[in-house]
């Protein structure tokens, strides 16, 4: 599903990914840990296509694809899909409005027939009650004035609504109690299936109880130093980062 | 005759908006009178302009509109009454309105300035006691109009002139607004959008005097400029001494689309009365990078993503026209200029 060889990016002339190597299959999830600064965000948003991301070197294969040649829409149309840190807050556009739009967009791209209002208003409220998202919510402007746990609900919201084959949570834990983490991690573990694939990157092991993955890699300083099955997380979390990276060096 | 002479450049009210650039001052000289074209429903009675109208602070380009209009148009809605009217210049040239609303009396304003041409319209409104007005005036887009009208509204004790100008840019267009709050619990409400593509030009100067206590006035203008364009919002608002417990707000924001385009917001404050309220908020900026991408990884192609961004950008200005169908065609407009600006 996604092959990342020897990847090397840039942003703002600064190396941050140095030769990051990852390959996951579908129906897998993987999980990337690492200490602030270690790369990331950096990793999530060149898989999304942000742009001032420059990759230097290496390649990354989406479904046998190219990913870096497509825009960030293209992407989300052949089911790529980041649940990001920080969703931005876009007044003047209520949520409701916003899931249509973007959904339909998404059907236009792949040549598929578009919901009508009616037929979204359903697959969104089918979709919000698991999330614990309140009509209430979906009337307001996108993002603004939500709490951070409301927020990271409705970037769950939408992978429920895109269904995409590829699902990248960026630190979807932070800022969450652990009553809306459970509600996160249900919501994400309802979409595990055979055909689709996600990456969970995370700075704690908390999230792992809840989502667990098939593999985890360790990323440290632009590189994966270590990689191991769902017991690496809780060793992470016994030992500290500092302790592995000095293991690996 | 000697030429008139038109306000340019070198005069600070019209420093961004250089008349004499635009027009030959001998084909101001030459205009003819402008005509009407007026509809009415409820209690609106029309009649030509008395001989000796009211008349109050104006602008320049008003002095030469009364000079060279040899007639105008006259609304009046009487004591208690209430009424609708449609109103568009027919046939270009210098024009006079004068709008009457008695006390108690309320009066629904719909103006339009379609024409591709030189237009020039003084308008007088006088607001009696708790009377309210609610005046929409919509352009559409005119690469070679030069259009000025200039607005004196006098508000009186407990009345409301809420006003909402939606200007798609013209080769100069400048909307002047004078308004005198004048009695006790008077407010005014002014919005506006200005989306400016290819060449356009959109001014919006709004003058607002609390000249007694306990007034009230708000303004929110948004601007958007693309291509070779320039909006402009000047906006002066001044408290009488003594006219205690005014409250005033003032927001005007600029959205700059590319690098020959302009935006020049000049907010000013004048305030001799000790216990008011007066907030004022100017800003030009570009589309945020961020929420462009995070719309983008969503799926929305970039164009879509843009226009997106410029309708929620505009959207607390257009949200104040009152009227449900009024505000619907302000927003068609607005969404075929979006798509010019995106394209």
């Amino acid at each position: 599903m996604l092959e990342i060889k020897n990847l090397h990016v840039d942003v703002g002339g600064k190396e941050i990914l140095k030769g990051l190597s990852l390959s996951i299959a579908a129906g897998e999830v993987h999980a990337i840990m690492g200490p602030n600064g270690s790369g990331k965000s950096t990793l999530s948003y060149v898989l999304a296509g942000r742009e001032g991301y420059e990759i230097t070197s290496g390649s990354i294969l989406y479904r046998g694809e190219e990913l870096p040649a497509m825009a960030p829409e293209e992407r989300a149309a052949k089911g790529v899909f980041l649940a990001m840190q920080y969703p931005v807050e876009i007044p003047g556009v209520t949520t409701m409005n916003f899931l249509k739009t973007a959904l339909n967009a998404q059907r236009r791209a792949r040549g598929d027939k578009e919901v009508d209002a009616l037929g979204v208003l359903r697959l969104v409220r089918e979709k919000a009650k698991a999330l614990h998202i309140s009509e209430e919510m979906l009337k307001r402007a996108l993002n603004v004035g939500f709490s951070g746990g409301e927020k990271k609900r409705l970037e769950i919201l939408q992978m429920a609504l895109f269904e995409p084959t590829l699902a990248i949570l960026d630190e979807t834990d932070s800022g969450l109690d652990i009553d809306a983490l459970k509600v996160v991690a249900d919501g994400v573990n309802a979409l595990r299936s055979p055909e689709r694939a996600m990456l969970v990157i995370t700075h704690y092991q908390r999230l792992l109880n809840y989502i667990v993955p098939d593999r985890v890699h360790v990323l440290s300083a632009g590189r994966i130093i270590k990689e191991g099955g769902k017991e690496l997380a809780h060793e992470l979390e016994a030992k500290g980062y500092a302790q592995i990276v000095q293991d690996a060096a | 005759m000697s030429a008139t002479v038109l306000p340019n450049r070198r005069i600070e009210d019209w420093k961004y908006s250089d008349l004499r650039n635009a027009i030959d001052p001998a084909a101001v000289d030459s205009a003819p009178t402008a005509t009407w074209r007026v509809s009415l429903s409820g209690a609106v009675e029309q009649n030509s302009l008395p001989e000796i109208a009211p008349r109050g602070v104006h602008g320049a380009m008003a002095d030469i509109a009364v000079s060279h209009a040899e007639s105008g148009v006259f609304l009046r809605v009487r004591k208690s009454q209430h009424g609708k009217a449609h109103l568009e210049v027919a046939s270009a040239g210098h024009g006079r309105a004068l709008i009457v609303v008695e006390d108690g009396a309320s009066l629904i304003l719909r103006e339009k300035a379609f024409a591709d041409d030189f237009a020039n319209v003084a308008f007088d409104v006088v607001l009696g006691a708790n009377a309210r007005l609610e005046h929409v005036r919509e352009t559409a887009a005119g690469i070679d109009a030069v259009r000025v009208s200039d607005y004196s509204v006098r508000v009186g004790q407990g009345g409301a002139y809420r006003a909402h100008f939606a200007d798609f840019g013209a080769k100069l267009s400048r909307t002047e607004l004078h308004i005198a709050l004048e009695g006790e619990g008077a407010e005014a409400h002014l919005s506006g959008v200005s989306v400016l593509g290819e060449a356009g030009h959109a001014d919006v100067t709004t003058r607002i005097a609390h000249a007694v206590g306990n007034t009230q006035s708000t303004q929110l203008f948004k601007i958007i400029a693309g291509g070779k364009s320039r909006g402009v919002y000047q906006g002066k608002i001044s408290v009488a001494e003594g006219a205690n417990g005014s409250d005033s707000r003032q927001t005007a924001k600029g959205l700059l689309l590319g690098e020959r385009a302009e935006i020049d917001l000049k907010p000013e404050l004048e305030i001799l009365a000790d216990d008011v309220k007066c907030a004022h908020g100017a800003a030009v900026g570009d589309l945020d990078p961020e929420s462009l991408f995070y719309l983008r990884s969503r799926g929305l192609p970039e164009g879509e993503a843009r226009a997106l961004l410029m309708r929620a950008f505009l959207e607390d200005a257009v949200a104040e026209i009152g009227d449900e169908a009024t505000r619907a065609d302000v927003w068609s407009r607005v969404e075929t200029a979006l798509q010019e600006l995106s394209a």
